[in-house]
C-alpha cells in the first residue's frame, strides 16, 4: 500500500483510518490522508455511499463504480461493505480496535442510531483519535440540523459575501463544494494536532469539527468589519465584499475571456507601470498628463480611468494581458476554465497533473497532492475503490487479528 | 542545550506515565512510524533557554509566558505577512508554538495598514497615508498569540540578528515572492547550518519553481488562475466568483497542515524538511468533480448553462436555491434532494394547491421545472424571516439555512455561541476586541489565547535579550543603527 522509492516514508505511512463518511467533508478529509499514504478503510453499506450515486459519471455510464464525484473525494482509499447486522457491527468494532483514527460524519441522532458512543470508544481504545466532521458540531441547539454545501455556506456566512453587484440577484454559491472543503481542511489540521499530542502522551482524543463553525471563521473581512467598525460588507461581482461598492475588477478581453485586475489608485508604482504599458500601445490617451501623478486627480477622474482601462484590455487577448501585465509587475490573472489548466506550461513544468487509470477503460490526468516536501515524495495518485472491492481482504486481515487476540 | 521534558506541567507528566502503562498493555509500538510516543528532542527548548514553562495564567502584563498545547516548545522564526502566511502560522501560535513574527518597520504588513478600525467605518481603500500600525483590526485577528519583533533585513546587523534567531528556532516560515529569502542568503542549506533540524516552509501563489513562479498573486488572482472563479456564477454571464480571498484562507489551512505534518514527521525521525505549497495548486485540487468531468469525459466547462448558479445538477436537487425573505437583502437557502424531502416541505407549507401540479410530481419533474417551482417557493418565503424558515424546515427534516451575515453570526447564531467560537482579548491601543477562534473542539487540547496581536516591535527586548542573549546595550546599539 505504501511503497516509497528510497526516500523517507510519508507522514501518514502506517496510519490506519476507518472512515464512516457519507458527506463530502468527511470524504475529502479521508482523501487527503489517503493521498499522503494513510490506509483509509472506507466502510460502506451494501448500496454504497451517497456520493457513488452522484454524477457526473465516467463516460456517462451510471453505476456505483463510475461516479466522478465519488472518484474525486475517495481516491486512494480501500472499500469494505459492512451491513447493520450483528456481524457487520462486530466487524466495525474490530476495525476500530485496530485503527489509529475513526473518521465519521454522523450527527448525534445518527450516532445513537448506529449504536456508537465516542466516549466509550475512547475509554476502550485510549490511543484512538475520533475525528468527527459534522454539519454543525456534536453539541449545541443545531447539532442535528442537516446541511448541504449551499446550506452550509449560507448559514456559515461566506455565501452572503458572494454574488453580483445587482442585489436583486440572490447571493450565489461559488462552485466546487467549498463549504465541505473548508470543513475538510480544519479536519485535517485538527487531526494533525491530535496526532502530535498523541506522540507526546500516547493518548488519543475526540476531535469535534463543525462545518458551520469552520465557515463562520473563514469569511476573511466580514467578521473583522463587524468586530471593529460594526459594519456589514456588501457582495460585489467577483471581488471583495466591502462596506461600500467599489469599481469592477473583471475586464473582458479580445478573445472573449475575462481577466481579474484590481487597480489600487493609491499605489504609485502599479499606476505608473499600467500607464507606461498603455502608452506603449498608444492607448494611454491623457493618462500620461502630469496631473495624473497626483492621487486626488486620479480619484476625481476615476470613471474616465476605468473606461480607458476597459478599452485597453478589450483590444488584447487574455493571455497577453496576463503575461505582459505580470512581466510589468502588475497582479493580473486570467479567469481560467478547468479545461485550460491541462495546457498550462507552469503546471506542466511542476508535474502537477499525473495520470490515473480508473474503470470504464479510463486514464485521466488528475491533480497530484498540492503538498511538496523535501523529505518525502508524494505518492502517485491512485484510483478510488470499487464498492466493496477490499471487503474480503479487510475481513481476512481482521480474522487474523482477532486470532492474535486484538479485542473486538 | 539541556534536554528536558516538553512541559513541566503536572497534568502532562501524569499523562505521560499513564501512557507508558497503556502502551505496555496494548502491544508493541510501531518503530519509526511517527504515530507513537516520541521522547523530547534537542530542538525543543527547555527552561533557561528563554522559554518559561510557567506560570500559565495571563497576569495581564503582556510578557511572553510558557505556552500550553501540543506545539509548546516549538519556536518559529516567522517571516510571513499579508493573509496566507499570517493565517497559516496563526494555527501554530494558537496551539502553543512560540511564533515570532519578524516585521519591517519600513514596509508595514498590509493588515496593519488596512483601515478596519474600531468605531471608524471606512472602506478597504480608504487607508491613512501614515497609519497607526497598532490600530488595524485585521492584523489583531491574524496575529494574536504571536510575538512581534522588527528587523531591518537591508542592514548587515539585521541579517546577522535574523540568523541568530533562526539558530534558536526549529521552524522558519515565509510567503514572500520566491527568491527574496535567498537574496538574504537564507537558502535551505544556510537555514540547516543555523538550525540542523529546521522545517523551512515556503508559501507562495505559484510555487518555488516553474516559469510563472515570480508572478504576483493574491487571493482573487489565485482564484481566477486556478479555475475557482470560472466555475462560480450564473450561466451565460460574467462569473460572480468569490467575494473574499477564499484562497488566502484555504492556502493558509493547507500550509498549516503542511507545517503540522512536517512537525509530526520530525518528531518521529529527527529530520526537518523544506516545504513548497503553491496556492494555485491547492486551488486546483479544490475544483472537485467539474475538473474530472473535463479530464475523463472531455466535457468542457465553457458550455451553455454552466456554471449553474445556485442550482445543483449532481445530484438533481430541486428546489435548490436561495430564496427571498422579509427584510432588505435577506435570504434563505433551501435544498430538496428527494421525494421524502419534498413531501416534508409540502407538509410544512401546509400543502398549498400549487404543490400538487404534476410538473412537481417527481424529483426529475421538479428539476426540469425549476423556474416556476422557484417562483412559487419564493412567494412562500418572501413574507417570512430567514431564521423562521430555517427552523421550520430543519425541524421538519428539510435542509435549509438562513443566509447569515456577520451580525447574525455574532449576535443571533446560538450554535456559534454554544461553541464560544468568537473570543475576546484586550489590546493596548484597540481595547477589548473579538477574535475568530478555532472551529475544532478537542477533548484534550485547548486553544491557548495568551495575548492579542503584538504592537510593532513589542517583543524586541524580550526576544533579543532573553532568547538571543544580547545585552540591553547591544539592543540599543542595533536600534541606533536602524537594524531593528
Amino acid at each position: 500500500m505504501n511503497e516509497t522509492d528510497g526516500r523517507d516514508a510519508t507522514p501518514y505511512t502506517g496510519l490506519v483510518v476507518v472512515e464512516l463518511a457519507d458527506d463530502l467533508a468527511g470524504e475529502q478529509a479521508g482523501k487527503q490522508l489517503a493521498e499522503l499514504g494513510a490506509d483509509v478503510i472506507k466502510v460502506e453499506t451494501p448500496e454504497g455511499s451517497r456520493s457513488r450515486r452522484t454524477g457526473p459519471f465516467a463516460k456517462d455510464v451510471v453505476g456505483v463504480d463510475t461516479s466522478l464525484t465519488f472518484w474525486t473525494y475517495n481516491a486512494g482509499k480501500r472499500s469494505v461493505i459492512l451491513d447493520g447486522s450483528d456481524s457487520g457491527r462486530a466487524a466495525l468494532r474490530a476495525l476500530i480496535a485496530k485503527a489509529d483514527v475513526l473518521l465519521a460524519t454522523l450527527r448525534p441522532s445518527e450516532l445513537a442510531e448506529a449504536g456508537l458512543d465516542y466516549q466509550q470508544l475512547l475509554e476502550t481504545h485510549p490511543r484512538l483519535i475520533v475525528l468527527s466532521v459534522t454539519p454543525f458540531g456534536l453539541e449545541g441547539p443545531w447539532a442535528d440540523y442537516r446541511t448541504s454545501d449551499l446550506v452550509g455556506l449560507a448559514a456559515g456566512g461566506p455565501l452572503m459575501s458572494c454574488g453580483y453587484d445587482d442585489h436583486s440577484i440572490p447571493p450565489i454559491r461559488p462552485g466546487g463544494n467549498q463549504g465541505y472543503q473548508t470543513a475538510a481542511s480544519f479536519a485535517h489540521c485538527g487531526l494533525l494536532l491530535a496526532l502530535i499530542e498523541r506522540q507526546q502522551t500516547g493518548v488519543g482524543q475526540l476531535v469535534d469539527v463543525s462545518m458551520h463553525c469552520s465557515l463562520a471563521v473563514s469569511g476573511e473581512l466580514a467578521n473583522p468589519y463587524w468586530f471593529y467598525p460594526k459594519v456589514l460588507v456588501q457582495r460585489q461581482t467577483s471581488r471583495h465584499a466591502q462596506p461600500e461598492m467599489t469599481q469592477p475588477a473583471l475586464f473582458r478581453c479580445a478573445d472573449d475571456r475575462w481577466i481579474y485586475f484590481a487597480l489600487i489608485l493609491a499605489e504609485q508604482k502599479p499606476w505608473e507601470a499600467l500607464v507606461e504599458w498603455m502608452d506603449s500601445l498608444g492607448l494611454a490617451v491623457d493618462l500620461t498628463d502630469a496631473e495624473y501623478s497626483n492621487l486626488t486627480h486620479r480619484q476625481q477622474n476615476f470613471h474616465h480611468v476605468q473606461d480607458l482601462i476597459e478599452v485597453f484590455f478589450l483590444l488584447m487577448d487574455s493571455a497577453a494581458a496576463y503575461h505582459e501585465g505580470q512581466r510589468r509587475g502588475l497582479p493580473i490573472g486570467p479567469v481560467q476554465a478547468p479545461e485550460d489548466l491541462f495546457d498550462d506550461p507552469h503546471l506542466a513544468a511542476r508535474n502537477f497533473f499525473a495520470p490515473v487509470s480508473g474503470d470504464e477503460g479510463v486514464t485521466a490526468l488528475v491533480p497530484t497532492s498540492p503538498f511538496r516536501f523535501s523529505s518525502f515524495d508524494v505518492p502517485s495518485p491512485r484510483r478510488a475503490p470499487r464498492l466493496g472491492e477490499d471487503t474480503a481482504e479487510i475481513l481476512a486481515d481482521l480474522g487474523e487479528a482477532q486470532h492474535r487476540g486484538i479485542p473486538g | 542545550m539541556e534536554v528536558g521534558p516538553v512541559s513541566t506541567d503536572e497534568g502532562s507528566g501524569a499523562v505521560l506515565s499513564g501512557d507508558r502503562t497503556e502502551r505496555g498493555a496494548t502491544g508493541s509500538p510501531r518503530i519509526g512510524s511517527g504515530l507513537d510516543y516520541v521522547p523530547p528532542r534537542s530542538w525543543m527548548p527547555s527552561e533557561g533557554d528563554g522559554m518559561r514553562a510557567d506560570p500559565m495564567v495571563d497576569d495581564g502584563n503582556r510578557r511572553p509566558r510558557g505556552r500550553r498545547g501540543p506545539l509548546s516548545g516549538i519556536r518559529v522564526a516567522d517571516f510571513c505577512w499579508m493573509g496566507v502566511g499570517s493565517v497559516a502560522t496563526r494555527m501554530l501560535a494558537d496551539f502553543g508554538a512560540e511564533v515570532i513574527k519578524i516585521e519591517n518597520r519600513a514596509r508595514l504588513d498590509t493588515p496593519r495598514r488596512l483601515p478596519i478600525y474600531k468605531d471608524d467605518p471606512r472602506s478597504y481603500g480608504a487607508e491613512d497615508p501614515n497609519p497607526d500600525p497598532n490600530k488595524g483590526g485585521l492584523f489583531n485577528n491574524y496575529c494574536r498569540n504571536k510575538l512581534g519583533v522588527t528587523i531591518n533585513m537591508r542592514s548587515p546587523q539585521g541579517r546577522e540578528l535574523v540568523e541568530k534567531l533562526i539558530g534558536k528556532s526549529s521552524v522558519v516560515t515565509e510567503n514572500f515572492a520566491p527568491g527574496v529569502m535567498e537574496r538574504w542568503g537564507l537558502t535551505y542549506e544556510r537555514v540547516q547550518e543555523l538550525s540542523p533540524e529546521a522545517i523551512y516552509a515556503h508559501m507562495s501563489g505559484f510555487g518555488q519553481t516553474g516559469p510563472y513562479s515570480s508572478y504576483r498573486s493574491y487571493g482573487p488572482i489565485v482564484q481566477a488562475v486556478s479555475g475557482l472563479t470560472f466555475i462560480s456564477g450564473l450561466p451565460d454571464r460574467e462569473p460572480s466568483g468569490w467575494g473574499f480571498s477564499y484562497m488566502d484562507n484555504q492556502a493558509a489551512y493547507y500550509n498549516s497542515a503542511a507545517l503540522l505534518m512536517a512537525i509530526m514527521q520530525r518528531n518521529a525521525t529527527g529530520k526537518g524538511a523544506q516545504i513548497d505549497v503553491s496556492a494555485v495548486e491547492a486551488g486546483i485540487s479544490l475544483l472537485g468533480p467539474d475538473l474530472l468531468d473535463v479530464a475523463v469525459n472531455s466535457r468542457p466547462t465553457r458550455r451553455p448553462g454552466f456554471p449553474p448558479g445556485n442550482r445543483l445538477e449532481y445530484p438533481r436537487a430541486a428546489p435548490h436555491g436561495v430564496y427571498p425573505c422579509a427584510g432588505e437583502d435577506r435570504w434563505v437557502a433551501i435544498a430538496v434532494f428527494d421525494d421524502t424531502d419534498w413531501e416534508r416541505l409540502v407538509d410544512i407549507m401546509g400543502g398549498p394547491a400549487w404543490t400538487s401540479d404534476p410538473r412537481f410530481g417527481s424529483q426529475q419533474n421538479r428539476f426540469d421545472n425549476q423556474d416556476v417551482l422557484d417562483a412559487h417557493l419564493s412567494e412562500w418565503t418572501r413574507s417570512r424571516e430567514p431564521h423562521e424558515v430555517m427552523h421550520l424546515l430543519q425541524r421538519g427534516g428539510v435542509c435549509a439555512g438562513a443566509v447569515q451575515d456577520a451580525r447574525d453570526l455574532n449576535e443571533v447564531d446560538p450554535q456559534v455561541a454554544h461553541y464560544d467560537l468568537f473570543f475576546e482579548l484586550d489590546h493596548p491601543v484597540i481595547g477589548p476586541a473579538r477574535f475568530e477562534g478555532n472551529p475544532i473542539r478537542f477533548s484534550r487540547i485547548e486553544q491557548d489565547n495568551w495575548r492579542s496581536a503584538p504592537l510593532l516591535g513589542e517583543d524586541n527586548s524580550y526576544v533579543f535579550t532573553e532568547i538571543l542573549g544580547l545585552s540591553d546595550d547591544e539592543v540599543r546599539e542595533l536600534a541606533a543603527v536602524g537594524a531593528i
